[in-house]
C-alpha cells in the first residue's frame, strides 16, 4: 500500500503537466488514469533505486507522445483549448508577462521544448529527475530549455512594452 | 570579471533560474550577473517566464482530484481486471481440454462414414456393370446348375430362391458369389442373380444378408446409366440395377419384393 501511497502524492502534479501540455481537461486527466492504471499494473518493473516520480512521468510523457503519433497518423487536428485561466487579472505590476499571451506562446513551442520546459518550470524536478522522465541526457534537456527560453522570449517579450514579434514556425 | 565558460555560462543560469544550485553556485551566479548587465536582464526574463507559467497551470494541482483518478479505485480495477482475465484465462484452457477430449473420444462418430445402403447400392451397380457386359462369363455358376442358390444361400446367410421375373420377360440366367465391402461397417458377401429378357437386356438383383439395424429402408437412385432400387428389411437387402425407365424398375423391384420376403402384396411400400 505504500506505493499506492506514493503514487497519490503525485496525482496533482501529473494533471497539472497532463493539462499544461494537452490544454484539455478531458484528455489530459485520460492520459493520467492510463499513467496510472500502467504504473500500478507494471510495479513490479519499477526499481526503487530510481525517482518514483521521474517513472511516472516517464510513463504519462510515452501515452502523450503515443497520443500525439497516433493523432498525427490519423491525420487529426488536436484541438487547443481555451485559456485554462482567463486572464483576468491583468499584469499587475509593469514588467510582468500577460498570461494570456504566455499561454499562447506556450502551444507555439515545438512538442519537445514544452515537454522538457513545463517539466522543469512546473515540477521542481532536478535536471537529472526531468532528463530521466523525458528519457533524454541533461545535455540535451539543457539545450531544450534554452530554445525554449528563447522562443518564449521572442513570442512574448521579457515582459516590456516594446514591439514584440511572434515566432513563426 | 570572472570568464566564466560560456556553455557553461547559459546552463549555469538556467540552473539558477530553476533553483538547482547549491549555495556557494548561486553566490558564483550572483557575482557574475552584478557585473553583466545582460544576462541579468536575460535571467529576469526567464523568472518572468517561469511565475507565467506557473500562475497559468499552478491551480490545476489545487482541483479536487476527480474521482477516476482516485490510486485505490484503479488498483481495485486493476486487480479485478488481473482475476477476471486469470479466469477468462482458465475457462479458455479448460474448454481447450474438453474439445480435445470430445474431439479425440468422439473421432469415430465424427469421421462421415458412408451409410450403408449407399455402399450396398454403389457395390451392386459395380457388379452390374462389370459382368452384365460379359458374353460368355456373364455369370460363375449357370441357372441350371445343380445346388446353386442352395450355394448361394448358405455363402450369404440368406435362404432365398432365385425370383421368378418370367411374367416381366426376363429370364434367370445365373449368380454369382461377390466379396462384401471392407471397413468399419464390413458386410458379408453378396449374391448376384443375373437375368435377361429377349432382347438381350440384362438385369441384376444384389442381394445380402440384412444391415445390423435390420431397418425397412426404400431407395431409388439413377447411378450412371443405370437406375437402382434398393430396399432392406429385417430378412435381406435387394438392390435391383438395371438400365431400364425407372416405371419398369419400381414395378421388378415390387415383384422381388414379393417373392424374396415371402410377404403380401400389402406389406409393399407403394411410395418407395
Amino acid at each position: 500500500m505504500q506505493f499506492l501511497d506514493e503514487i497519490e502524492t503525485h496525482v496533482p502534479a501529473l494533471r497539472r503537466y497532463a493539462r499544461a501540455l494537452t490544454r484539455d481537461t478531458d484528455r489530459a486527466d485520460d492520459l493520467v488514469q492510463d499513467c496510472l492504471e500502467r504504473a500500478i499494473r507494471k510495479q513490479a518493473l519499477w526499481q526503487p533505486t530510481g525517482s518514483l516520480k521521474s517513472w511516472l512521468f516517464r510513463i504519462l510523457l510515452n501515452l502523450y507522445r503515443n497520443e500525439l503519433r497516433t493523432n498525427r497518423r490519423r491525420g487529426e487536428h488536436v484541438a487547443v483549448d481555451t485559456l485554462l485561466v482567463e486572464p483576468s487579472i491583468a499584469p499587475a505590476q509593469p514588467g510582468r508577462i500577460a498570461l494570456a499571451e504566455m499561454s499562447r506562446a506556450i502551444d507555439l513551442l515545438n512538442v519537445e521544448q514544452k515537454e522538457a520546459l513545463l517539466l522543469v518550470v512546473l515540477d521542481g524536478m532536478s535536471y537529472a529527475e526531468a532528463a530521466d522522465a523525458l528519457s533524454i541526457p541533461i545535455g540535451t534537456l539543457m539545450s531544450r530549455l534554452g530554445r525554449a527560453r528563447a522562443a518564449l522570449r521572442t513570442a512574448v517579450g521579457g515582459g516590456t512594452e516594446e514591439p514584440r514579434l511572434r515566432s513563426v514556425k | 570579471m570572472k570568464r566564466i565558460p560560456l556553455s557553461m555560462t547559459s546552463d549555469l543560469l538556467h540552473a539558477y533560474v530553476d533553483g538547482q544550485l547549491s549555495a556557494a553556485q548561486i553566490a558564483e551566479v550572483e557575482a557574475y550577473l552584478a557585473n553583466t548587465p545582460d544576462a541579468r536582464a536575460l535571467v529576469e526574463g526567464w523568472r518572468r517566464q517561469n511565475e507565467a507559467i506557473t500562475a497559468i497551470f499552478a491551480p490545476v494541482a489545487g482541483e479536487a482530484v476527480p474521482p477516476r483518478l482516485s490510486v485505490r479505485q484503479i488498483d481495485r480495477d486493476v486487480a479485478s481486471h488481473r482475476a477476471h482475465r486469470l479466469r477468462n484465462w482458465a475457462a479458455a484452457i479448460v474448454l481447450v481440454l474438453i474439445g480435445s477430449a470430445v474431439g479425440w473420444t468422439g473421432r469415430d462418430y465424427l469421421t462421415p462414414v458412408e451409410a450403408a445402403p449407399d455402399r450396398l447400392i454403389e457395390e451392386a451397380v459395380n457388379a452390374h456393370t462389370l459382368y452384365v457386359r460379359e458374353k460368355t462369363h456373364a455369370v460363375e455358376v449357370p441357372a441350371g446348375a445343380p445346388n446353386l442358390m442352395t450355394w448361394l444361400s448358405n455363402r450369404i446367410a440368406v435362404a432365398f430362391d432365385a425370383p421368378d421375373l418370367s411374367a416381366h420377360g426376363y429370364r434367370f440366367i445365373g449368380g454369382r458369389l461377390l466379396p462384401g465391402y471392407g471397413g468399419d461397417a464390413a458386410q458379408g458377401p453378396a449374391a448376384q442373380l443375373m437375368y435377361e429378357n429377349d432382347s438381350n437386356q440384362r438385369l441384376t438383383l444384389y442381394v445380402t444378408a440384412p444391415l445390423p439395424d435390420k431397418k425397412e429402408v426404400w431407395e431409388f437412385k439413377t447411378v450412371g446409366p443405370a437406375e437402382a432400387y434398393y430396399w432392406a428389411n429385417d430378412a435381406v437387402t435387394c438392390t435391383i440395377v438395371a438400365s431400364l425407365p425407372e416405371a419398369e424398375v419400381r414395378l421388378l423391384g415390387k415383384a422381388v419384393f414379393e417373392q424374396l420376403t415371402r410377404r403380401p402384396d400389402s406389406t409393399w411400400n407403394r411410395n418407395g
